[in-house]
């Protein structure tokens, strides 16, 4: 059996790479998106362009303004001259916020009333607009909390007594990833959505070609066993594979400071168990599909929805109750947690045992039944 | 002209019965964005509650009780286990279990009834940005909200000294639905209409079809527009349910003109085709072609489009990377004719970009089309 077993190999890897192109693809590729897009993914929202209007132009609201801009977070983008102005040019999308000091800031300020802030917000792109409602909010928060401190303090001398108000402070401390570089946390999602793309699509389009050049027959009246051309046809990509899923660890660790805390081993063995899995079901695909047209569709309907409920783009909790079970059975979402596990939080295989496990039972069960089925039928 | 019109008829109405003989594609084709839209709408959710928090309270005492509820009420965490040692929280992290924990040392409610800062420590998993930036966010507005009472109480009847009074335009509710809908409209009609195009020429150079074709008198620009009108009116197809999909189960306003909408899907949907049909006459070869296909459409429109993050955000070279992207202005201007009822004053540069990249990327595929099989 292995023998031809390993002229099946050959072969398959020859057929594959006869266009030196789809070297490149396969390999080089991955790791150039990988490169790439790792510094598009940056979910700090910085320099929000913010318009800000001074209606009250005094010198508390002067700096409250400047105080505003100082940080990295806003950076002026206009001075209109009143709410009006700054509302109508937000509504037409010119900038995605506004701050309007309005008129009697620093009267109430003095008089010890409510000073009004205005903060007006494009909802239209709301995931910036939230995080910059949040930061903004934060920070007048801090800013009354020291006015209130001020007056507190104003008071007590008033008064001739010493005052202090308890404080609670609430320290954060973030492990893993401490500066919450978004690369960091990408490159696991990365390379797991990668591998899906690389070894299932081109497994399905490598069965269905077979199909429709007919070259399937041919191979049929050989003494090959099912069993060995099934094997055949997948081991080549389980190996580039495994190189890419080294190519994108090695690539991260070396251009983005990607931690490596866990066991290389222990990845790459789930890795593996993650690989066939996707290449039973490219098997599956491809044996379904009359052209590599169908194979190509067939096998996106599973990548999208499986990288969407993978919780690479959102987390898995936030989904709907009824969905979050479904994700258990998308070997993706086991994998980017085993990825993310051993890589920045140095998970024991033990603590992983369940993602592992279930990969384990995803890979017998998918790629176990592919060769079954395919055996049947071709037998 | 009438030559290549008539012959351009030729080569589409061969490419129609070539859809039509195979209806299965022609179900995927339909069918997928569908399925893309209901399961994107669903799984993509940006507004980010229920972060699995721990406890551990070393005090319980009325005011580490009291905090530890200011963080539960607000619905962004939500508690999943109570323990007393800060040692266990490392594993919890690891095996998935929680992403936040509270830690209320010994000393905290002593401290605060001295006046002292009562310092409570919150960690978090930082293996997942989202959820990680949420609760470092929420982490100091809980505190100094709770600071600013006690500081305020003190005070009794002095009112609070300053308040943000937020308007929000377009999305009163600021759902990400409403902001996200238009970008997922995006990121499946790149998908879809590449993949559409992306194997036609291959698969004929593929098979041989494609040396009858050159024993016609069918020319290059012939070819090339024929290939293209019956995919573009399928893709027409493609837009019409993944807007009004879109629109009707997410609940996302239309406040713009409608012919000015499908106007620009359309403009938009001839770039993604065109795009396709390059890869293909580049590659003459299937399994490449749907690499190539798979490889520039989803992770570019995800992450270069301004669909999820903001381009203003990334280094110059990437934002100059992101300009060459239809699916970028297709994003900015489908939010503003749907949310902010923007009309051709507005959008009129991201039609300018729409229609730039489909002129260059036709000329392209005209050109690298050649007479020849080797």
């Amino acid at each position: 059996m292995l023998t031809p077993l390993l002229s099946l190999v050959v072969k398959e890897f020859r057929q594959t790479f006869r266009d030196p192109r789809m070297l490149g693809l396969l390999v080089v590729a991955p790791l150039i998106q990988l490169l790439v897009l790792g510094y598009a993914v940056n979910l700090q929202v910085e320099q929000v362009p913010t318009l800000l209007a001074d209606e009250d132009r005094t010198p508390q609201s002067r700096a409250l303004l400047q105080g505003l801009t100082a940080g990295d977070t806003f950076v002026p983008a206009g001075w209109p001259g009143s709410a009006a102005e700054a509302a109508a040019a937000v509504s037409r999308g010119e900038a995605p916020l506004a701050v309007v000091v309005p008129r009697g800031h620093a009267a109430d300020l003095l008089r010890g009333r409510t000073a009004q802030v205005q903060v007006l917000v494009d909802g239209g792109d709301s995931n910036r607009a939230i995080v910059a409602t949040n930061a903004l909010s934060a920070f007048l928060q801090q800013r009354a909390l020291r006015l209130a401190e001020e007056r507190l303090q104003q008071e007590a001398l008033a008064r001739g007594v010493l005052l202090q108000a308890p404080r609670v402070r609430v320290e954060p401390r973030i492990l893993y990833n401490p500066t919450l570089q978004s690369r960091i946390y990408f490159v696991p999602g990365v390379g797991a959505s990668l591998l899906l793309v690389v070894t299932m699509i081109v497994t399905a389009m490598g069965m269905a070609r077979e199909r429709e050049s007919g070259t399937l027959e041919g191979i049929l009246v050989t003494p090959l066993t099912p069993t060995t051309l099934l094997l055949g046809k997948t081991l080549p990509y389980a190996a580039i594979g495994l190189v890419d899923l080294g190519l994108v660890v090695a690539g991260g660790a070396w251009v983005f400071d990607v931690p490596l805390r866990g066991s290389l081993l222990f990845l790459f063995a789930a890795g593996l168990l993650y690989i066939l899995t996707l290449l039973g079901l490219g098997l599956l695909v491809g044996s379904a599909a009359r052209t590599q047209q169908q194979a190509f569709f067939g096998a996106f309907l599973f990548v999208m929805p499986a990288l969407l409920l993978s919780g690479f783009v959102t987390p898995v909790e936030n989904m709907p109750a009824w969905l979050q079970p479904l994700t258990l059975l998308d070997p993706v979402r086991h994998f980017v947690e085993v990825m993310r596990g051993v890589l920045l939080e140095g998970a024991s295989p033990a603590e992983l045992s369940d993602r592992v496990l279930a990969l384990a039972a995803l890979s017998v069960t998918v790629y176990g039944s592919a060769i079954l089925i395919l055996r049947r039928r071709l037998g | 002209m009438r030559a290549l019109l008539r012959r351009s008829l030729a080569v589409a109405t061969k490419e129609v019965r070539h859809i039509l003989r195979d209806p299965q594609s022609l179900a995927f084709a339909l069918g997928m964005p569908v399925l893309l839209i209901f399961l994107f709408g669903f799984a993509v959710n940006f507004d980010i509650d229920r972060v699995p928090l721990v406890i551990v309270d070393q005090e319980q005492t009325a005011a580490s009780r009291r905090l530890v509820e200011s963080f539960s009420a607000a619905g962004t965490f939500a508690i999943v286990a109570r323990r007393d040692d800060p040692a266990a929280i490392e594993p919890l992290f690891r095996t998935g279990v929680a992403k936040a924990a509270l830690v209320l040392p010994p000393g905290f409610t002593r401290r605060g009834l001295r006046g002292e800062e009562a310092v409570a420590q919150l960690l978090i998993d930082g293996s997942d940005n989202t959820s990680a930036a949420v609760a470092l966010g929420y982490a100091s507005v809980v505190a100094l909200a709770a600071s600013q009472t006690s500081a305020t109480a003190l005070l009794g009847q002095v009112e609070v000294p300053l308040q943000a009074r937020v308007r929000t335009f377009f999305n009163p509710g600021l759902r990400s639905a409403v902001f996200l809908v238009p970008g997922l409209m995006v990121l499946i009609l790149v998908m879809v209409a590449v993949m559409l195009t992306s194997l036609t020429v291959a698969r004929e150079y593929e098979r041989g079809s494609m040396e009858q074709l050159f024993a016609t008198p069918v020319g290059r620009v012939e070819v090339i527009l024929g290939k293209l009108g019956p995919y573009f009116v399928l893709g027409l197809l493609q837009v019409l349910l993944v807007l009004t999909l879109g629109v009707v189960i997410f609940d996302v306003p239309v406040r713009g003109s409608l012919l000015l909408l499908f106007g620009t899907a359309a403009l938009f949907l001839l770039g993604m085709l065109t795009q396709g049909l390059l890869i293909s006459v580049v590659t003459r070869q299937q399994m490449l072609a749907s690499q190539v296909a798979a490889l520039s459409t989803f992770l570019p429109a995800l992450l270069l489009s301004g669909f999820i993050f903001p381009v203003e955000s990334m280094p110059r070279l990437l934002q100059a990377l992101a300009a060459c992207l239809p699916a970028r202005y297709f994003v900015h201007a489908l939010r503003a004719i749907l949310l902010r009822g923007n009309g051709l004053a507005e959008i009129w540069v991201d039609l300018l970009a729409m229609g730039l990249f489909f002129a260059a990327l036709f000329v392209a595929a005209v050109r690298r089309f050649r007479r020849t099989l080797d």
